[in-house]
């Protein structure tokens, strides 16, 4: 076994480990005082992470394949894409992070450091190919997550987040390695490669328990219907950054990890597993959108909709073809910018007094009083509601066209005529914004790494984003043929 | 560069340009921009259509751009100029010109005047697309453009509900001729494979005789296109059935009627027949249609115009006789006839509008004439402007003599040629053409009569008492109540003297062009050589025939109207029955509104109460909306805050999903 | 097909193991009833778990502390017995063995450094 090119392959991971390591001393022994200190370095981790998983990007092709110790982990265009996409969703949250602790004073160095470790979790579960390392990397981000919800200790909601987060992670844990348990015993392999031989050999009932088991617990996940329950509740009482995390990189990892899993180990197995995933992501568009009319917190709404967008990722993910991975990557990218984006936005909704500004009431008439704030908002929430010529659009468009290209018709006309109700509460968003009269006294300034990230987003939203049609499409489509390379 | 473009484009580019600039700049900017590019414009046809009339033009087709290129379906934006063309391109932009002129006084208190100068441009452009056009799809264009201009025009002043009624009106009326023309164009194109009409007509004598399915029946196919075609003819060209909306029209400004509903738009259906004359020639059921409507129409209007009080009105209906007679005209194959009669009408019935505009402006915006009187002292350039405009639409002339107005050539022509046909239709055409001109003195000669001679009767005028600030008791003995009418500023005037040139003289300085010389026309028309021989000899008591219904109208007019003003309400009390179904306009409208309107409306409430409302909105938007309200709520009620019910939904889950791969 | 016979000494080791619990148990308690004082209070008749009583509303408060203990203690009890099975498959694994469980090591001993300067093991 080589070990420098295992090391190379999983050189972020290493990396991002090593420093998060120095920076919990660093922590430890300075303190509070190198908060900031800590986040700037740990965002430049996660940047120089991302930059040398583009540069993996197309480089572990061909005989070398990506494998590292052993297959237990691979570097391909699959997982650099995803990485990508983690690292610099998580370092964009951790920019617009602790302005929001700094204000009750309760930020802490630890902060960027969970981030840290959270990123290498997810890392490992986008490039695992062993059921070992996709549970090492999975608890890795998932403990880190539950710490991160309850992080305002002394709020009541944020606690209440944590705990209901942790009891049903741990409950979803189970259900994996139950099933990872099972798929171990009916193939007596953890790795991919040696489940989909065993498979293809033979497919019993045992096994299929097995797969129906893991893909249960993924779907808790991402949150898909019907595991969806902890998703409001998480998010409304978690503080705003670690929503916006959680909505964005984590998103990106599990439905990584479940696209890899069921087109790699499960891949021939498609017949299988397909209606269960049609139905939750039918359940969680439909569930997504009705539960988020009405809400009048935004944070929840938001939460819904994350579920409602998570339906459409998982319709690529039903096709099953690698234009249904490439068409749910490219999804996944474009609705962590709004996600992003939305939550930027909200993060930089206060009062005066600093309380944060997180319901209908507050944001009402806001066009008159935060015009730019009020624009960018309409264009992300615009775009999440899939409206042309908003790049929020093209997302929809490449997972249906997948969809119809799979011959899955009528679960595009499905998912399409229920974006219409999706439409509904985003529509309501500009409606309250530009529409109604202004209640609340807002604050009027934001800081500038705040109208950065929330500039991009709203750039690559507007129709500008068009511009990356081409690119993305070449690297989902490279990203989703790795799957058909390790076939 | 070829002058037909700048003609062609100078007016859109006034347009647009007026148009965008509208109030930001002073309105004599965009009275100025729209009224000098009509002058250039018609600067620039008369060379051309003089070097038609001289034989020295050669017909042209200019290019402009690609359009189209679809399979076989290929066409150009490409202006052709011919004959026809150059007599549509000065009657267009010689009376449009003068329009624009003469809107500068007429329209100069109301505050919306580059609007206004935009609309005649682009009116006027929409029209010269509409003469120029090489293939019919571009023809349809200027059709739909004009349509779209006079829509505008007519509701120019859309505070007043009348206005945007009657522009409302013209729209939807016009719209059935154009489906009938749209069809046509599909039909033209499925049979022969190109909208090119050089190639249509090139092609059209060939398929005299084929027959087509049309309906379950078996039936000539030219007669189907042709008829198909006339129809959006009808409906510009207000033809009798299509005829209900060139009156209401009259809502719009004078100088709109002048222009469009009496000079050119309304001339459209005319040239339409016309460049399309081989075709029609191959159809002869079409053209005996077209014969009967023209002379029905040539009729119908000209009864109708004998009761009317409204000066306008008068001339309205007039206008659509005189279309009629274009109509037979082609009808019977004399289509050099009937654009002959296109070009001196234009010029003395946009006279007789411009003058009742002046008129009008005299006497503080009354149109009705039962107020007018003795004007002839008052407003006497005018009169004379009328006067000339009268002479020549009852066609005043004598054979002999050689000598006559503009209206006098024409329309004699066509009767002439209508008799010299010899067919039943033809005869018909005649006689009917022949009592429309009686009728045409009578009224002509009532508007003259009621408006510039008798007593002054201008207090019984409400606007009238509105200026002068009194009742007619306070006025008593004095029937003008003190109100002294002034006659129109130059840029009226000197619209009026030019149009008055042409109304004398138009008709005897091109008669021997556009009757006689076949050369003039080459290929622009169908020109039957063998009828104008007919024409000229048909018996002297056909020549003079219209000269003697001309004098007897004359009479009767001055007896009535002059010599005894008892008469009148004396008749109409007599020929009660008969009279009211002339001043109903033959009940119309009232036929319209309960043939058409009312099943329509009646169509339309079932469909919105019971269709939309019933069914679709019930089972639709609201009854999704109340689904979606319904399952958000229970979306919301499930989500408990429960650690254990949330653990336990994501049991079932997956007990639900093993259930189901199991099963 | 089972045979049974092979289970043999797992049933004699069963009952010895059982009779061998039993003495231990009994005897102590034979001996001390025999020895020494007998006074039985409600404190002593208590079952003894974890530092709670047994039977009690669950949503009472209590000392975080204990727990912080609890997982340490669980952390580096299952170090140990991680490094059981390294240790007798080292001449297997190698240097491959040795380095991956020094590296294990090393990031444990980050989280003993920080948890020791955050204060997690003072009891106060």
């Amino acid at each position: 076994m080589d070990y420098a090119t295992s090391f190379y392959f999983t050189a972020t991971e290493i990396g991002l480990s090593l420093c998060g390591l120095a920076l919990l001393l660093v922590a430890g022994w300075q303190g509070n005082k190198s908060a900031r200190m800590v986040t700037i370095i740990s965002v430049a981790a996660l940047f120089g992470a991302a930059i040398f998983s583009i540069g993996l990007f197309d480089r572990a092709t061909g005989e070398v394949a990506g494998r590292a110790f052993g297959d237990l982990y691979r570097a391909d265009a699959f997982g650099s894409f995803a990485k990508v996409l983690i690292y610099v969703a998580a370092a964009a949250v951790l920019i617009v992070t602790p302005r929001f602790f700094e204000r009750i004073d309760a930020y802490r160095a630890e902060y960027p450091v969970l981030m840290l470790f959270n990123a290498v979790g997810m890392g490992m579960m986008v490039s695992a190919t062993d059921l070992m390392t996709l549970y090492i990397g999975l608890e890795m981000s998932s403990l880190s997550s539950y710490v991160l919800a309850s992080f305002l200790r002394n709020d009541e909601r944020s606690s209440e987040a944590g705990l209901k987060y942790f009891v049903l992670g741990a409950l979803a844990s189970g259900i994996i390695l139950y099933g990872v348990s099972l798929v171990y015993g009916f193939t007596g392999s953890t790795n991919y490669a040696g489940i989909r031989a065993a498979f293809e050999a033979s497919f019993s009932t045992g096994a299929l328990f097995g797969v129906v088991f893991v893909l249960a617990g993924l779907a808790f996940k991402i949150s898909a219907v019907p595991f969806h329950m902890w998703t409001p509740d998480v998010y409304e009482g978690a503080p705003t950054p670690v929503t916006a995390f959680f909505a964005s990189a984590p998103k990106v990892a599990a439905m990584g990890m479940l696209l890899r899993m069921a087109m790699d180990p499960f891949g021939g197995e498609a017949d299988a597993w397909r209606q269960i995933v049609i139905f939750a992501a039918l359940a969680s568009i439909v569930v997504g959108a009705l539960g988020a009319i009405g809400q009048q917190n935004l944070k929840r709404l938001l939460a819904y909709s994350s579920i409602n967008n998570v339906g459409f990722i998982m319709i690529g993910l039903a096709a099953a073809t690698p234009g249904g991975v490439a068409g749910a990557l490219t999804y996944l990218a474009i609705y962590v910018a709004m996600t992003i984006g939305s939550f930027t936005a909200l993060l930089m909704l206060r009062a005066p007094d600093g309380t944060n500004l997180e319901t209908f009431a507050d944001i009402s008439g806001l066009s008159t009083k935060r015009p730019a704030l009020a624009w960018s908002l309409l264009a992300l929430m615009f775009s999440l509601a899939g409206i042309p010529p908003l790049f929020g659009f093209w997302g929809k468009f490449v997972v249906f066209q997948a969809a119809v290209q799979a011959d899955l018709v009528a679960l595009a006309a499905i998912g399409i005529a229920a974006s219409v109700i999706g439409a509904f509460y985003y529509l309501k968003f500009i409606k309250v914004m530009f529409f109604d009269e202004p209640t609340r006294e807002v604050e009027a300034t934001s800081p500038v790494s705040h109208w950065v990230v929330l500039g991009i987003c709203v750039a690559i939203m507007s129709p500008l984003g068009y511009l990356l049609t081409v690119p993305l499409g070449e690297w989902t489509a490279q990203a989703a043929a790795s799957f058909v390379a390790a076939m | 560069m070829h002058p037909i473009l700048l003609i062609v484009f100078l007016p859109l580019l006034a347009a647009l340009v007026a148009g965008l600039t509208n109030k930001a700049a002073p309105s004599v900017f965009a009275k100025a921009i729209t009224t000098g590019a009509l002058f250039v414009s018609a600067a620039l046809s008369w060379p051309i259509f003089l070097g038609f009339v001289a034989g020295t033009y050669e017909p042209t087709v200019v290019p402009v751009l690609k359009w189209v290129q679809s399979g076989s379906l290929a066409f150009d934006w490409a202006l052709r100029v011919d004959t026809l063309t150059a007599i549509m391109l000065v009657v267009i932009n010689t009376v449009s010109a003068l329009v624009h002129l003469y809107s500068w006084g007429y329209m100069d208190e109301d505050p919306d005047q580059p609007r206004f100068f935009a609309y005649l441009s682009l009116f006027t452009f929409a029209m010269l697309m509409l003469v120029t056009a090489d293939n019919l799809v571009q023809m349809f264009f200027g059709w739909e453009g004009v349509g779209l201009a006079s829509y505008l025009l007519i509701g120019f002043w859309f505070r007043k509900p009348s206005a945007s009624a009657a522009a409302i009106k013209a729209f939807v009326v016009n719209r059935v001729g154009d489906l009938g023309f749209m069809l046509g164009i599909f039909g033209t194109y499925l049979v022969f494979d190109t909208v090119s009409i050089t190639e249509i007509l090139a092609a059209a004598p060939g398929m005299s005789g084929a027959t087509i399915g049309f309906l379950g029946y078996n039936v000539y196919t030219m007669d189907v296109l042709c008829v198909l075609l006339f129809i959006g003819a009808m409906g510009k060209s207000a033809q009798l059935g299509l005829h209900t909306w060139l009156p209401d029209a009259m809502e719009g400004p004078t100088p709109v009627s002048a222009l469009i509903h009496a000079a050119t738009m309304v001339t459209a259906g005319v040239f339409m027949v016309c460049r399309l004359s081989p075709m029609f020639e191959t159809a002869p059921v079409a053209l005996g249609l077209v014969t009967f409507i023209g002379a029905a129409t040539c009729i119908f209007a000209a009864t109708v115009g004998t009761t009317q009080w409204d000066i306008k009105r008068v001339i309205a209906y007039s206008t659509c006789s005189q279309l009629g007679y274009m109509f037979f005209a082609a009808g019977v194959g004399a289509y050099g006839a009937a654009m002959f009669h296109l070009f001196t009408h234009a010029f003395f019935k946009a006279l007789l509008f411009l003058g009742a505009g002046s008129v009008i402006h005299a006497m503080h915006h009354e149109q009705d004439m039962r107020y007018y009187g003795e004007l002839r002292k008052h407003i006497p350039l005018t009169f004379w402007a009328m006067m000339a405009g009268t002479l020549a639409i009852t066609g005043v002339g004598i054979y002999h003599l050689g000598a006559g107005f503009a209206g006098f050539w024409s329309k004699d022509a066509i009767l002439e040629v209508a008799y010299g046909r010899g067919t039943e239709l033809g005869n018909f055409a005649f006689w009917m053409g022949t009592f429309a001109a009686l009728l045409t003195s009578f009224y002509s000669w009532r508007l003259m009569f009621l408006t510039f001679w008798g007593k002054p009767r201008w207090i019984e005028s409400e606007h009238i008492q509105h200026s002068v600030h009194k009742t007619p008791e306070e006025a008593g003995e004095d029937t003008t109540g003190g109100y002294h009418p002034h006659e129109s500023p130059l840029t009226m005037l000197i619209p009026l003297g030019v149009l008055s040139i042409g109304a004398v003289l138009a008709g005897q300085v091109f008669a021997p062009t556009f009757l006689d010389d076949a050369a003039f026309w080459g290929s622009s028309i169908f020109y039957n050589e063998p009828l104008i021989h007919a024409m000229h000899n048909v018996p002297y008591l056909v020549k003079y025939a219209a000269l003697i219904v001309m004098v007897i109208g004359l009479v009767v007019a001055w007896y009535a109207y002059i010599k005894d003003t008892s008469i009148p309400a004396k008749t109409a009390e007599q020929l009660g029955p008969i009279y009211r179904f002339l001043y109903n306009k033959w009940y119309f409208d009232e036929l319209y509104h309960y043939l058409f309107v009312v099943p329509a409306f009646w169509l339309g409430r079932q469909f919105w109460k019971i269709g939309d409302v019933g069914t679709i909105d019930r089972f639709g938007p609201n009854g999704i909306a109340w689904v979606v309200e319904k399952g958000s709520v229970g979306a919301r009620k499930f989500q408990t805050g429960y650690l254990y019910s949330y653990a336990l939904v994501m049991l079932l889950g997956l007990v639900a999903a093993i259930t189901w791969v199991l099963f | 097909m089972v045979d049974l016979e092979q289970y043999l000494p797992i049933l004699i080791f069963l009952f010895v193991a059982a009779a061998l619990s039993a003495l231990f148990v009994f005897l102590p308690m034979g001996v001390s009833r025999l020895t020494g004082a007998h006074k039985p209070d409600a404190e002593k008749l208590s079952e003894y778990e974890c530092g709670f009583p047994a039977f009690e509303d669950p949503r009472s408060q209590f000392d975080v502390k204990f727990y912080l203990v609890a997982i340490s203690f669980l952390l580096f009890d299952l170090e140990a017995s991680f490094l059981f099975p390294w240790a007798v498959s080292l001449e297997y694994t190698g240097w491959t063995g040795w380095s991956a469980m020094v590296i294990f090591l090393g990031i444990l001993a980050v989280g003993l450094a920080y948890e020791w300067k955050m204060g997690a093991l003072d009891w106060q």
